[in-house]
């Protein structure tokens, strides 16, 4: 946070990335994750990324959460380039902009539903004030978990721990949201229920979202969708 | 990340239960040892103390100043001195000392009997009562002349009651003394059979043993004569404690050694715990991390975590201890009378020093395990499974290791040659910290090669035990500890002990001895002896009874070719090859006027000999000679003697009882060894077996520790062995699994630990024990270890039962959808 470049064109970006290129290993060993990535994400759009499995999606979407460094090219998020920021400052960059669904093990399994949902506040060191409770029971009435907020994730069906997850990451109302196969583990109807729920919280609270996916189905829940192969965006 | 925290606690207060554990038995250990070693030292003030506990200051004799007391009593107090000072004090003063008189009853009998019939002590009491050490049983306090108290154990002993009337000291200083009371006082140098009143004391002041040793004074001394010392009464006692306190301080100091070696077993635990449950976690701290919180929150919140732990556990065995310690007091107390324990006020350092070293060793044990978890990516908690972390031994560990390694060995070498304890010691932590050091490398092959015995069937527990080499080296390095320390211990005793038989064989060849003077020992009193239970074998010795010079009652003149049947040292001392020596067990006798290479006459009847003295000791009082001389001295010989060697078992009290009976009848005399040599085996064994029984709270912990690796392994293979049920293994086939893994680790623990312990026995005899006694041997205790194996394997299968139990519980379908 440190450097913040804006520039009049990026209002409406959420995020983008410029020649965005990963390798892993060295020599023959060597894999090329991500060759050479241009991308921008609008605000309050509900993109798809998909691909088959070893396409490089979920590559990009770890460069783009600042969860992973690339190895060459630029990520802005928020107009952030998150190449500047050190652990620390990106750790809390990413409290602060981004939100997390992921395909499993999404929450703490010592937490009740509703202490998860708070977590990013209170890692934040914010009072989980009377307005973040009320916030965190709206979220949970919007998808569906208010009656189960005082359970633990072990005591949640798969969908409802998604569901408990997607209000987590919205509770900081995030620049982005990164939902990585949310879908993957949940049947088809509670996936359609999961799919909807972000397609709402896009249309109805503009929330960007970027989804990774490789299910057809899921990928036609979102505004657009950028499919992936062999590292590059086709 | 307080929620975190405390949830986190909750969640796994199960788990971090062994590491408190470990932790409880340490800081309870530290405290219980604080506890004894105060109650020994307030058991000191209840007694030594008391004659000043009344008193604010107390006037001695310098005890390295020219001597002005009695000449009975060098350091005691000039005696008009003391008298001149008390007199100038009056009630404020109270003497310290005594008077040894001769005492009668009312007729003139003697009062008591034996060796002290007719004498009594007297010392003075004091006239304020608060300086008043003597506690009142019945009656009251002298206060005039002709009064006095009398001690409740003598007045017992005695026969004496209040209002009898004794007469004390002689001549013109006889006086008729009424008891008016009985009193207790506790043991100390002042301590007499009667007290009177000071006036009455100095009555006797010209008796030769009359003395004052020191005044305890109440207020202030004032200006005092050259060669009287003034201090206050809290630095003198405290002073006076200084002698016991050296004894008590060495074992405090050992048994603190003792704690040390289980703190750091429970370290090599708690830190062995830790890492298994942050390493479980993994995955709850990448998660963490991704939604936002730094390496500095998930690192408080983890240190956190083990301080409570810390707190919460020393906190318990502070509690543990002082209530073991409280209630050890009087149990010492009742087996060993001597040691006169109080119970102490809370020793507060020691508390608070059990509490501290508790929290320390948490927070030290977890400071590794902790740093380790800053270092997981976020990326972790992406991934399907967390991967085991497969810690690759580093280079600098095992350069390390191998350097810690040679300069160790290269100093126990140094120790050999040189008998120096530091060397040895400096060594053995260098070689030992070396070993620990190469666990991850060494413990999975063993533990390899050891699961090859197994078969197939013990190949999964094998694979499994070495899944982790860091975490299993960890797991066995804590009971290493302690079995090689309880093996060396063992070894070293064992040597030590036969080394000690060896030197007891040599100079008391013959266990006892029989000897009659007056007519020869019949046949019939031999077939008894051997007929007594724990004989084992019993000869008759001819010779003839002869006066030897120097020697006021006549001695048997022994020769003894058959002594070999009994003699310990296989006959050799009764060989005499020379003629013109004579034999004699010089240490049988109180006060013998013959040194070693006198020449003496010996006479029998008419005939005699001229013979030179060769001192060898145990076989009592009787001389041994060539067979030549005693053909020389009497041409019939009759058997004199009986030598007995007793069997290994027996009991060598009632033995030497039943022979006493049998010796007595027959108007014999015996002398045995078997007394002697048994109270010493026994100092040997409880030596042995203390030692064995602190070192078995290291072994505790340790085991606590396998127990704790193998539960918390259970926990994170739940998928798996979901698994492997599901594939068909029975429950009975998973609880062997692991209890085949759980011994596999002792095992090997073991076996190394007994190798090493053995090693360094062998290090030890080499420097300390050769340099004692020339001719010891080194001697390995085969059962004693093959126990302690076999302890140990035990001991782990027992540390299995419950994770076992835990593991077979889950059912496939559940352990399959557990995440």
């Amino acid at each position: 946070m440190t450097t913040t470049t804006r520039h009049a064109t990026q209002e409406t970006l959420a995020a983008s990335a410029r020649g965005l290129t990963k390798t892993y290993g060295q020599g023959d060993a060597q894999v090329h994750a991500l060759r050479g990535i241009d991308l921008d994400l609008p605000r309050g759009r509900f993109t798809a990324i998909m691909g088959p499995s070893g396409s490089g999606k979920s590559t990009l979407m770890h460069c783009l959460a600042g969860l992973d460094q690339a190895s060459g090219g630029t990520v802005t998020v928020a107009g952030t380039d998150l190449g500047s920021l050190d652990d620390d400052a990106l750790t809390i960059f990413r409290r602060e902009h981004i939100g997390f669904v992921f395909q499993s093990f999404n929450l703490l399994p010592m937490l009740t539903a509703l202490q998860n949902i708070v977590l990013p506040l209170e890692l934040g060191g914010r009072r989980i004030d009377h307005a973040a409770r009320q916030r965190a029971h709206t979220l949970a009435d919007t998808l569906g978990v208010a009656d189960r907020l005082g359970h633990r994730p072990a005591e949640l069906s798969g969908g409802q721990q998604q569901r408990v997850a997607i209000a987590r990451a919205l509770i900081t109302q995030p620049d982005l949201l990164f939902a990585d196969e949310p879908t993957g583990n949940l049947d088809s109807t509670t996936s359609a229920e999961v799919l909807d729920h972000l397609r709402r919280s896009a249309r109805e609270l503009g929330q960007t979202i970027v989804m990774v996916t490789h299910e057809r189905d899921a990928a036609a829940y979102a505004d657009d969708v950028v499919t992936m192969q062999d590292g590059r965006i086709v | 990340m307080r929620t975190v925290f405390l949830a986190s606690l909750r969640t796994h207060t199960r788990r971090y239960v062994a590491a408190a554990i470990a932790v409880i038995a340490s800081v309870a250990f530290v405290v219980v040892i604080g506890v004894i070693t105060s109650g020994a030292r307030a058991g000191f003030m209840a007694s030594s103390g008391a004659p000043y506990r009344g008193a604010d200051y107390v006037v001695d004799a310098p005890k390295d100043g020219p001597s002005r007391g009695p000449s009975c009593c060098p350091d005691t107090l000039d005696t008009s001195d003391a008298i001149e000072l008390i007199d100038r004090l009056g009630d404020n003063a109270s003497g310290l000392g005594r008077v040894d008189l001769s005492a009668h009853r009312e007729g003139g009998a003697p009062l008591g009997s034996g060796e002290s019939g007719g004498m009594t002590t007297v010392g003075p009491i004091a006239a304020a009562e608060d300086l008043r050490w003597q506690k009142l049983v019945s009656g009251r306090f002298p206060v005039r002349m002709g009064e006095a108290v009398m001690h409740v154990w003598d007045a017992q002993a005695q026969d004496v009651a209040v209002g009898d009337r004794i007469r004390v000291g002689e001549g013109a200083t006889a006086t008729e003394l009424e008891v008016v009371g009985i009193v207790v006082s506790p043991t100390t140098w002042t301590q007499a059979s009667m007290y009177v009143a000071w006036p009455q004391y100095l009555q006797w002041r010209d008796q030769p043993t009359w003395h004052v040793g020191s005044v305890a004074v109440r207020g202030e001394v004032g200006p005092v004569q050259e060669g009287m010392r003034v201090w206050s009464a809290d630095e003198y006692v405290r002073n006076g404690l200084a002698g016991l306190n050296n004894d008590t301080d060495m074992i405090a100091l050992m048994l603190v050694l003792f704690a040390g070696v289980a703190l750091v077993v429970s370290v090599l635990v708690v830190a062995n715990t830790f890492s298994i449950l942050f390493a479980q976690r993994l995955r709850d701290f990448a998660l963490l991390r991704c939604v936002g919180a730094t390496r500095r929150q998930v690192l408080g919140s983890v240190r956190r975590e083990a301080a409570a732990v810390g707190v919460l556990a020393s906190l318990t065995g502070t509690l543990i201890g002082a209530g073991l310690g409280y209630g050890l007091l009087p149990m010492i107390n009742a087996l060993a009378p001597t040691t006169p324990m109080a119970a102490p006020a809370p020793p507060v350092p020691w508390l608070l020093g059990g509490f501290g070293i508790g929290l320390l060793v948490t927070m030290v044990a977890s400071w590794l395990p902790t740093r380790h978890v800053v270092a997981v990516s976020p990326l972790a908690a992406l991934r399907p499974q967390a991967a085991v972390m497969h810690t690759a031994t580093g280079r600098a560990r095992l350069a390390l290791a191998a350097l810690l390694l040679v300069t160790g060995l290269a100093l126990l070498g140094m120790a050999m040659i040189m008998d120096s304890m530091v060397f040895m010691v400096a060594g053995g932590a260098s070689v030992f910290t070396g070993i620990l050091l190469v666990g991850p490398v060494l413990v999975p092959r063993l533990v390899r090669v050891t699961g090859a015995l197994l078969g197939p069937a013990g190949r999964l527990a094998t694979e499994n035990a070495v899944r982790n080499p860091r975490r299993t080296a960890a797991t066995t390095a804590a009971l290493l500890v302690g079995v090689t320390l309880t093996t060396a211990v063992l070894t070293g005793m064992a040597t030590w002990r036969a080394a000690l038989d060896e030197v007891n064989a040599r100079h008391h060849p013959i266990d006892a001895a029989l000897t009659s003077l007056d007519k020869p020992i019949t046949s019939d009193l031999l077939d008894r002896v051997r007929r007594t239970p724990g004989v084992e074998q019993a000869i008759d010795v001819d010779g003839a009874v002869a006066q030897v010079t120097g020697f006021d009652k006549p001695l048997p003149v022994l020769t003894a070719p058959d002594a070999g049947q009994v003699a310990r040292d296989g006959g050799a001392f009764a060989r005499v090859e020379q003629p013109g020596t004579i034999r004699i067990d010089l240490s049988a006798f109180v006060d013998p006027s013959i040194r070693p290479g006198d020449q003496v006459t010996v006479r029998v009847g008419d005939r005699q000999a001229q013979l030179r003295v060769v001192p060898l000791s145990g076989w009592g009082k009787a001389g041994v000679v060539a067979p030549d001389t005693l053909a020389q001295l009497t041409d019939a010989p009759e058997p004199h003697a009986i030598w007995v060697r007793a069997s290994a078992g027996a009991d060598p009290l009632k033995l030497v009882d039943d022979l006493e009976g049998l010796a007595d009848a027959a108007g014999a005399q015996l002398d045995d060894q078997l007394q002697a040599q048994a109270a010493a085996n026994r100092e040997l064994d409880i030596l042995t077996w203390s030692v064995l029984g602190l070192l078995g709270i290291s072994v505790a912990i340790a085991l606590i520790g396998i127990a704790n690796t193998l539960g918390l392994s259970v926990l994170e293979r739940a998928r798996e062995n979901a698994l492997l049920r599901a594939l068909g293994f029975t429950r009975r086939q998973l609880r062997r699994m692991l209890a085949a893994e759980a011994m596999l680790m002792s095992v090997v623990a073991t076996l190394l630990g007994t190798t090493i312990g053995v090693g360094f026995a062998w290090v030890g005899y080499e420097t300390v024990v050769k340099r004692a006694l020339t001719r010891a041997v080194m001697l390995i205790p085969w059962p004693s270890l093959g126990v302690v194996v076999l302890t140990a394997a035990l001991a782990g299968l027992l540390a299995a039962v419950l994770p076992a139990r835990r593991a077979a519980r889950v059912t496939p379908a559940a352990g399959l959808s557990l995440d």
